[in-house]
This record gives C-alpha cells, sequence and structure tokens, in this order.
C-alpha cells in the first residue's frame, strides 16, 4: 500500500488498468478452454476435432443435435447465468456496503423460490412448465417491490433494506419449505432440485430469454458504477460531490434485482455465486465497481460452466445440478483465499 | 422501546407470563382439546388406558418442552452471535452450524444404517460441532485474532460447502430425502423426553456460562480493547461465546431439525424493546424465543388441519410482521 | 505490492500453463473413448420398433404389450428395475431417471419412438421431439391411457385391446363376488396409507385410488377434498385414518419405516379405528400398489385384493414373464 501512492498518480492508474485488462484476458483464456472441453464431454465423449466439424458444418445426426441443441444450450446459459449473478452479487455489495450480501439477502431469490415452487406444486398441470421462467421472475420482481416499499422511510438507507430483506427472505423459504413438505414425492423433488440450482434441459429459448436482460442491465450498471464508488464513501461524501444518490441507488438496485431474477428464472436457485464471484474478482481488480462488473460477470461465467460441467460427466450416468457443484467448489476456493489472505485489512 | 429498568423489568415479567401460557395453550389446543383438568390430572394419576392423557404424555408435553428450551437457546445464541460478530446479519447458522449438523445427518440417513431421529441426534451434534470448529480454525487472523468479518466470511463459505454437500447427496437418493424433510423443516413432533435428557446438561452449562459473561459481552460490544479492562483478552471472551454458541445452537439444531428464523430475528426483536445491555437482553431473548416457539407450535396444528405445518415454516410466518415493523421502527430513530 | 503482484502474475501463468496441458492431455487420450463409446445399435426392424419408456407406466404398458424397449428409466424402488420386470428387461439400457431422463443417451440409442408423460416431461417435449416421434400423454398413472397411447403408436391395438377387455372382466367379477361376499357392509371405505421413517401419508387419487373407485371403494369422510393425499406427522391425528378396510404400504428394507409402523400400531387411538378392530389391516407391495403404474401392476394389485377378501380367482391374467404371447392361456 505504502509503496503504491508514493508513486505518482498515472502509474497507480495504468497498473490498475494492466491489472484490470490481465485479469480479464486471463479468465476469458480459462473461459475458452472450460467451453472447449465442455463441448468434448458429457455422457459418450465427442473427439474434440468432430467438435469442431460439428460447430463449423452441422449436418444432421447424433453428434450434430447433441452438440448444438442439449451441450451448446447448457453451455451458453451457464455462462449467462453465472455472469448475471456475479454482476447482481457485485452491485449489491457495493449499494449495500456489506461484504455478505448476495442476490439472496434481500429477498430476490427467495421470492423467485417461492413462486417457482408454487408453480411447480400448484400450476404445472394447468399452465405449461414454459411459464416456469416467468413466474420466476415475477416472483423476483415482487418480492424486490416488497423490500424497497417495506423498507422505505424517505429513502433507502441500506442497512434498513438489509434488515427487511432478510426478513422477507425468512418468511418466503419458509412458505417454499412448506410446499415442498406437503407436496407429494417428485414434485417435492423436483422443486427441491430447482431450487438447489439446475441447468438441466437448458434451450435455445432459454438462452434468448435471459440474454436481453444481461444486455440491458450489464451496460446501465456500468454506467451508473462510479456513482457507487463515491457512495461507498458515505452518503455525506456522495452529496458533496454531486452524486444523485436515490436516483443511483434505485437504478443499481433495479439492475442487480432484474439480472438475478432472470438467472434464477433459468438456472434455480444459483445464487451463491453472487456471493463469490465477486469476491474472488475484487481479489484481482480491487473494489471499484466499474472494473468490478465485467471481472466478476467473467469469473461468476467461468465458476458455472465448471460447476455443470462437473455435475454433468463427474458422476454418470447421473446429472447432478450444478447449484451443489458452485458452493461445492466455489466455497473451499474461496476459504483457500480466505486463509492466504491474511496480510488483507480483514 | 421499554427505556427505565422498571419498565424491563416490567417487560420481562409480562413476556414470562405470556410464555407460560403459550405453554399451556400448546399443551391444552390440537386436534384433540384437552382440558386443565385432565392436565392435572395427567401429572398426578397418569391412567394409562386414558387417550387424553397419553396424548399429554407422549405428544403434548414433550413437543412444549422442546419447543420452549431450542427457542430460548436459539435466541440466545443468535444475540451472542451478533454481538460477537458485531454485524447484525449473523446467526447462529453463519458459524455453519446448520450446515455442519444438516450434513452429517444427512450422510447418517443415506449412507450410515441411522434413520430415526433418536439416533441421528448425535450425529447433528457432532456435524455442528465439525463445521463451527472448521469456521474458528479458518477465520484465525495472522496473529490469531478472530476479526468478525473473517468469522463471517468462513461462516458463509463453510455453510455453502456443507449444504451443497448434503444436497448432493439427497437428490441422488430420493429414499433419505423424504426420510429428512421434516427435520430439514424443523419438527419438534415425533419426539420423546428421553431425546432431551442427555443433551440437558448441555443446554444448562452453556445457558449458566452465557449468565456469566453478560458483562463481557457488553464490554464486547464497545470494542475487543474494552474487555481486557475486564481481566480477560478478547479472543477468550470470542471463544468462550463462540463456545456457548455452538452448544446451543448445535444441541437446538439436533433436537429440533432446521429451525433458521429464531436465532437471526428475534434478538433484534429483543434489542428492538429492552435494549443493547446483554444482561436485559438475553433473558428477553429467552422468553421471546421460548414465547415464538411455543406459539408457532401451536398455530401449526390449525393452519391446514390435520396436517401440521413444520415448526420452522410458522416461526417465520409468525415472527416475520412483527420484525419487519421493529426494522423500520429502530432504523428510523439512528 | 509490487513484489506481490509479481507473485500472483507468476501464480496465474502456472495456472495457465497446467490447464494448457491438461487440455492438450485431454486432446491425446479422448480419441480411443469414443470408438469405446460406440454403441452397437442393430438395424431397425420393422415389427419391433425401437422404443424408449420415460415413465414407470410406460415400461409396464410396454412390456406387457410383447414389446421389449430398448431404453427405460430407472425405477423409484428395488433399483434399477422392479423385480417384477427385471426379466423382460434383461440386457436394457437405462436412461436416467424419471424426472431427468438423460437425453444425450437417449439420443445415442437413435430410437424410433419415445414415449413420455406431459405430466413430467413437457420442459424436454421439443427436444424428445426433436430426437423421434413422441407421444405423450398428460398423465402418470392412468394406466389404460398410457396402454391405449403406446398400443396405437405401436400398431399392438389388438394386444391392448384384450388386454383391457380382460381387465374389465376381473374387475366386473371382483364387483360381483365382493357384493355378494360382504354383503350390506359393501361398499367399503379404504384408506391407503403408507408408512415413512417419520411420518404416515394416506393417498386418496392416484394409481391404487382410482382402481379402487373403479372396483367400487369409496374414500373416507375424512378426506374428500384433498389433492395427492396428506402427510400426518402426529400419532394425534390417527382418526384421520379411519375407513373400513385399510392397505398399508411398507418397504421391508428400511428398518427405520418397520420402528415407525410399530410406534403408531402401539398407540391406542389406533386400536380405535375401525379397519383395526374389523380385523381389515392388510399390509401391501408399494410397487403394485404404487410405482409401477401399469396394467401388469394393475393386475398384481387386483390379485392382492383378491386374497385379502379371501375371493375366488375366475380369469387368467397376464404375468410379466408370459411377455412372449403365451400369456392369455390360462
Amino acid at each position: 500500500m505504502t509503496q503504491e501512492t508514493a508513486l505518482p498518480l498515472h502509474h497507480t492508474i495504468e497498473r490498475k488498468s494492466a491489472r484490470l485488462l490481465n485479469s480479464l484476458l486471463l479468465i476469458s483464456c480459462l473461459l475458452f478452454f472450460s467451453v472447449g472441453v465442455s463441448l468434448c464431454l458429457g455422457s459418450f465423449p465427442t473427439p474434440p476435432l468432430q467438435v469442431l466439424q460439428t460447430l463449423i458444418a452441422p449436418q444432421s445426426s447424433d453428434i450434430a443435435f447433441i452438440i448444438w441443441e442439449l451441450r451448446l444450450p447448457r453451455i451458453v446459459l451457464a455462462i449467462l447465468v453465472g455472469a448475471a449473478l456475479a454482476v447482481a452479487g457485485a452491485i449489491l455489495q457495493s449499494i449495500v456496503r456489506n461484504p455478505l450480501a448476495s442476490p439472496d439477502v434481500i429477498g430476490i431469490t427467495s421470492g423467485a423460490a417461492l413462486a417457482a415452487v408454487l408453480f411447480l406444486a400448484l400450476l404445472s398441470t394447468t399452465l405449461s412448465i414454459r411459464w416456469l421462467p416467468v413466474a420466476a421472475m415475477l416472483g423476483a420482481l415482487v418480492s424486490a417491490l416488497l423490500v424497497v416499499s417495506l423498507a422505505w422511510k424517505s429513502g433507502i438507507s441500506p442497512a434498513r433494506m438489509v434488515l427487511v430483506g432478510i426478513g422477507l427472505a425468512a418468511a418466503m423459504g419458509a412458505g417454499t419449505t412448506l410446499l415442498i413438505v406437503i407436496s407429494d414425492d417428485t414434485a417435492a423433488m423436483t422443486a427441491y432440485v430447482w431450487l438447489t440450482g439446475s441447468l438441466y434441459a437448458a434451450q435455445w429459448e432459454d438462452v434468448w430469454g435471459l440474454l436481453p436482460w444481461i444486455l440491458v442491465a450489464v451496460p446501465i450498471s456500468l454506467a451508473f458504477a462510479r456513482h457507487a464508488d463515491a457512495m461507498a464513501l458515505g452518503d455525506h461524501v456522495a452529496e458533496g460531490l454531486g452524486v444523485p444518490i436515490l436516483r443511483s441507488r434505485i437504478v443499481l438496485l433495479a439492475c442487480s434485482v432484474a439480472l438475478a431474477g432472470a438467472a434464477v428464472a433459468f438456472a434455480g436457485g444459483l445464487s451463491f455465486v453472487g456471493l463469490i464471484a465477486p469476491h474472488l474478482a475484487a481479489r484481482l481488480v480491487g473494489r471499484n465497481l466499474a472494473r468490478l462488473v465485467p471481472t466478476s460477470a467473467l469469473v461468476g461465467a467461468l465458476i458455472v460452466l465448471n460447476a455443470d460441467l462437473l455435475g454433468r460427466v463427474a458422476f454418470l450416468p447421473k446429472d447432478l445440478p450444478v447449484g451443489i457443484f458452485v458452493a461445492g467448489i466455489g466455497a473451499p476456493f474461496f476459504v483457500y483465499l480466505l486463509h492466504k489472505a491474511r496480510y488483507r485489512c480483514y | 422501546m421499554l427505556n427505565s429498568a422498571a419498565a424491563k423489568g416490567m417487560g420481562l415479567v409480562i413476556g414470562a407470563a405470556l410464555t407460560f401460557g403459550a405453554f399451556f395453550a400448546s399443551v391444552m389446543l390440537g386436534t384433540t382439546e384437552i382440558s386443565l383438568p385432565t392436565l392435572f390430572d395427567a401429572l398426578t394419576h397418569y391412567d394409562a388406558a386414558n387417550v387424553s392423557h397419553i396424548i399429554l404424555l407422549t405428544e403434548r408435553l414433550p413437543r412444549a418442552v422442546i419447543a420452549a428450551l431450542v427457542g430460548a437457546s436459539l435466541a440466545i445464541a443468535g444475540a451472542l452471535m451478533q454481538t460477537m460478530t458485531r454485524n447484525p446479519l449473523a446467526s447462529p447458522g453463519i458459524l455453519g452450524i446448520n450446515a455442519g449438523a444438516m450434513f452429517f445427518v444427512v450422510v447418517a440417513v443415506s449412507l450410515l444404517p441411522l434413520h430415526t431421529p433418536t439416533h441421528y441426534v448425535w450425529a447433528a451434534l457432532l456435524g455442528a460441532l465439525v463445521a463451527a470448529s472448521l469456521v474458528v480454525l479458518l477465520s484465525r487472523g495472522r496473529h490469531g485474532e478472530l476479526s468478525p468479518l473473517r468469522v463471517v466470511l468462513a461462516g458463509v463459505a463453510v455453510t455453502a460447502m456443507f449444504v451443497s454437500f448434503s444436497q448432493g447427496l439427497l437428490v441422488i437418493d430420493q429414499q433419505s430425502f423424504e426420510s429428512v424433510l421434516y427435520w430439514l423443516a424443523g419438527s419438534v413432533s415425533g419426539r420423546d423426553l428421553s431425546m432431551v435428557t442427555p443433551l440437558l446438561p448441555l443446554f444448562g452449562g452453556a445457558l449458566l456460562l452465557s449468565g456469566l459473561l453478560v458483562r463481557h459481552a457488553n464490554a464486547l460490544l464497545l470494542g475487543d480493547d474494552m474487555v481486557t479492562g475486564l481481566g480477560m483478552q478478547a479472543t477468550t471472551i470470542k471463544l468462550l461465546l463462540g463456545l456457548i454458541v455452538i452448544v446451543l445452537a448445535g444441541s437446538s439444531v439436533a433436537l429440533a431439525g432446521m429451525i433458521g428464523f429464531v436465532g437471526l430475528i428475534v434478538p433484534h426483536m429483543a434489542r428492538g424493546l429492552f435494549g443493547i445491555d446483554h444482561r436485559w437482553l438475553l433473558p428477553a431473548c429467552a422468553i421471546l424465543g421460548a414465547c415464538l416457539l411455543l406459539l408457532a407450535d401451536t398455530a401449526s396444528r390449525f393452519l391446514m388441519p390435520p396436517q401440521q405445518v413444520p415448526i420452522g415454516v410458522m416461526t417465520a410466518l409468525i415472527g416475520t410482521p412483527f420484525f419487519i415493523y421493529l426494522a423500520r421502527q429502530k432504523m428510523a430513530s439512528q | 505490492m509490487p513484489t506481490i503482484h509479481a507473485h500472483c502474475s507468476k501464480a496465474w501463468r502456472r495456472v495457465l500453463l497446467l490447464a494448457c496441458a491438461a487440455l492438450i492431455a485431454f486432446f491425446v487420450l479422448a480419441n480411443p473413448l469414443q470408438s469405446a463409446a460406440q454403441n452397437d445399435n442393430p438395424a431397425p426392424s420393422v415389427s419391433t420398433p425401437r422404443i424408449v419408456t420415460l415413465y414407470q407406466g410406460a415400461t409396464d404398458s410396454a412390456v406387457a404389450l410383447g414389446l421389449t424397449p430398448i431404453g427405460v428409466v430407472d425405477s423409484w424402488l428395488e433399483k434399477p428395475m422392479y423385480r417384477y420386470l427385471r426379466e423382460p428387461l434383461e440386457g436394457v439400457e437405462h436412461v436416467g431417471l424419471e424426472t431427468q431422463p438423460n437425453l444425450e443417451k437417449i439420443a445415442w440409442l437413435d430410437p424410433d419412438l419415445v414415449i413420455a408423460s406431459d405430466f413430467r416431461h413437457a420442459r424436454i417435449a421439443p427436444l424428445l421431439a426433436a430426437i423421434a416421434p413422441t407421444a405423450s400423454t398428460n398423465t402418470v398413472f392412468g394406466f389404460k391411457t398410457t396402454l391405449t397411447m403406446i398400443a396405437n403408436a405401436t400398431g399392438r391395438e389388438t394386444e391392448a385391446s384384450q388386454l383391457l377387455r380382460l381387465w374389465d372382466d376381473r374387475v366386473s367379477d371382483f364387483r360381483q363376488q365382493i357384493a355378494a361376499e360382504l354383503g350390506s357392509e359393501w361398499p367399503q371405505k379404504v384408506a391407503v396409507v403408507r408408512f415413512k421413517s417419520d411420518h404416515v401419508r394416506i393417498y386418496t387419487h392416484g394409481f391404487a385410488g382410482s382402481i379402487l373407485a373403479e372396483l367400487g371403494f369409496e374414500q373416507p369422510d375424512t378426506l374428500h377434498t384433498q389433492g395427492w393425499g396428506m402427510k400426518l406427522s402426529s400419532t394425534e391425528n390417527i382418526p384421520v385414518l379411519n375407513a373400513d378396510v385399510m392397505f398399508v404400504l411398507l418397504e421391508p428394507d428400511d428398518p427405520a419405516i418397520a420402528d415407525n409402523y410399530q410406534r403408531w400400531t402401539a398407540h391406542p387411538l389406533w386400536q380405535r379405528l375401525s379397519a383395526v378392530q374389523n380385523g381389515r389391516v392388510f399390509e401391501v407391495d408399494p410397487v403394485s400398489w404404487m410405482m409401477g403404474g401399469g396394467i401388469l401392476a394393475a393386475n398384481a394389485m387386483l390379485d392382492d385384493l383378491y386374497d385379502h377378501y379371501k375371493l375366488q380367482h375366475q380369469t387368467c391374467f397376464p404375468h410379466a414373464t408370459d411377455h412372449t404371447g403365451e400369456y392369455l392361456q390360462c
């Protein structure tokens, strides 16, 4: 730290940009390799050359179907979900100023989960299951609105919002548990697998469903990122710097809710990524939100992609939900980092 | 918010009275209404042929006792947890206790032949201890100090890890999923008082120790260095408080399954009414926690009869409105 | 700071190198794996369509119609396949769970027909349709619908109508016999109860429920408006199980379930149930009463009922092991 402040400012900025670029490049490489490996592995491993052939010149065959309709959409969805949840988590951790914040904490995932489980328990016979993501999104939206409206008292204080969010999350979690307990076995297990977070049967229409949310919310949050960093110094400081506090908070919160809600709608209760990916990214590029957003997106994508790969191939013939491995990989790695980070000022 | 000692005292007395009332309600109400005279009759002249007597002694009394005990313990554990980490988001679950217990229970049910609650109580307790020790080990800083933030982060990581391993086992094996479902949701029914008796020394010891450490807990709120003024190292106090939390919460989870709301939110409610002084806070937590769980247990029989709602669900449904109200009031005054 | 930064980037470079090496090793090793994974899929024959059944009832019905699927889903109990179906399904590929079939495996098997359930597989329906023509119906335990659907899709309508006629004959025979046997006590209210390790379930609609209703049994008074059934966790609620006759589904291998059964049956409230007092509590096999889901399981369940009420089996019925076509002879 002391060494850095001794250098002229523009050197520091250059070094930080270089770090950002290096990190992004590195993680992108890892991501690319992971995609390659994922395409080749499955119930029946496919040689990489054949994968390349099928990607470039697909013919109608079993392999083409498996690669284009089964593996590729699942891989792309894993990347998008990981990115969306990670960015949502990064934004929340910045607004709420608590490193424990994740989309879980302010009740978004619980709202989506409750809506999804309600749908699975009550409506799956009347409405087509294609409406499940819509139901989950509605759940996330309604719970976010509830949190904001209940926490509103001439403005939103982050602490109050978190507290109300926790309360609501507890209540909605209770509702979800109740529904699972009174359902019959297969409905209960289906709901539980959804809650764990699963990318089984991911299809291209899921990808097209999630993509717009990311394409809209991520640029907006990048635009407001510098306001978030100013607010991290304290409300008074931010006001002094001319930051529109309320508006920034609302916009950033909306972005976070949109991203988390959409991701959870398609992948189930996968929210742990939103907690750890920003932490891991912060160790690479620091806590500046503008740098954190792209980095945590890539880190989140990498985690979810590899977790899903493990779930698909490590326990053949079983296909285990990705949520198990996100925490299963992410948590020990997180713990390892904690162990290594002793010189930090935590 | 009660401001004077007299008001607080009054509050505690009223709370205790309410808790007694809730205890009796829990014992008397249900599918079979049991009147007060029948209750005394069962306790004094137990008649093995009388159905009401049997229901009382095999179902109602054990449930009420367990609910009260677990409610009080979880609430106190939660309050101490929040003091130790100085983080309002902390709950005993943060130390990985719930997750560790869950994992060991799931392993016991799916891989070992330990299927009934009486058997896997010990697995749960062991799991809670293992997880918490792991968290404490991982959160020690360079000089062995326990920073609140590191504890919480380590706890979250360990929790997520154990929960995911449990989910893995449950998703693979539908049979064990069905066996632990009620435990996962929190359950006080179907338990004998004989399950409680071996755990009573643990509960008693931990509660006693917490009573002895109230002043140190108060000092801890003001900062680590304040504690040394009372003649003990901050780290020692944190470890002792941590031990109390682990024993109380671990035993509670082992006994009644995952009841998650109480440890997190009841301390907030108690603090809102009685302030942050642990001499008032801990008894208030015990009373509020016991009362909440007893009310939840009673209400759980009436929400969708004849099915019973898991107690963990009821506590959240009852407690949340009150908690949100308090959150708004309290934050407004800060 | 610079030293730590250099240390970090060295570490990352090592990681990158490791990842490259792993990928290269993988490329080298992956090629032999492919040939090992090749299925020798026999050429499709017109008379034996290659079908994959994605739910228990479909598997049962296919076997009943004399078909051998090339792919089936795992059973819920007696894994990987129920004992009564093991012989006819020897050597058949398993394609995963009913709730989560392995799509890659199904694609590799190259079936001519996939039998699915709207109820379970609505989400993967487009993918299944892309693999092979899919016949699906909106039920899981409606065994007659399943049988008819599979028969229509595979051209075995005659076999199906024979089986269903046999079933109808058995049903009317049972109804006559039991009305004669029980006289004024008929129709009886029936409770289908299943013990788990820490709670008890009573089923209303469902496989067993629909068959019992067809046979003339009635629902207990306590259960009129429930969905699939109820879970009871407290012995206080034993009176909910009150009925004239009770069929208890027990899983034989689980000691915790046996323990729980002991606990509940020892309770005085249990002794007050009419079924208990009339000696009409019968333990039955969950496979035929709930899991199997097809016409073979239905016939096995009907056998149980004949036995428990001590009635004479009048007509012959199909067994799974006779699926070679000889089953219609007595």
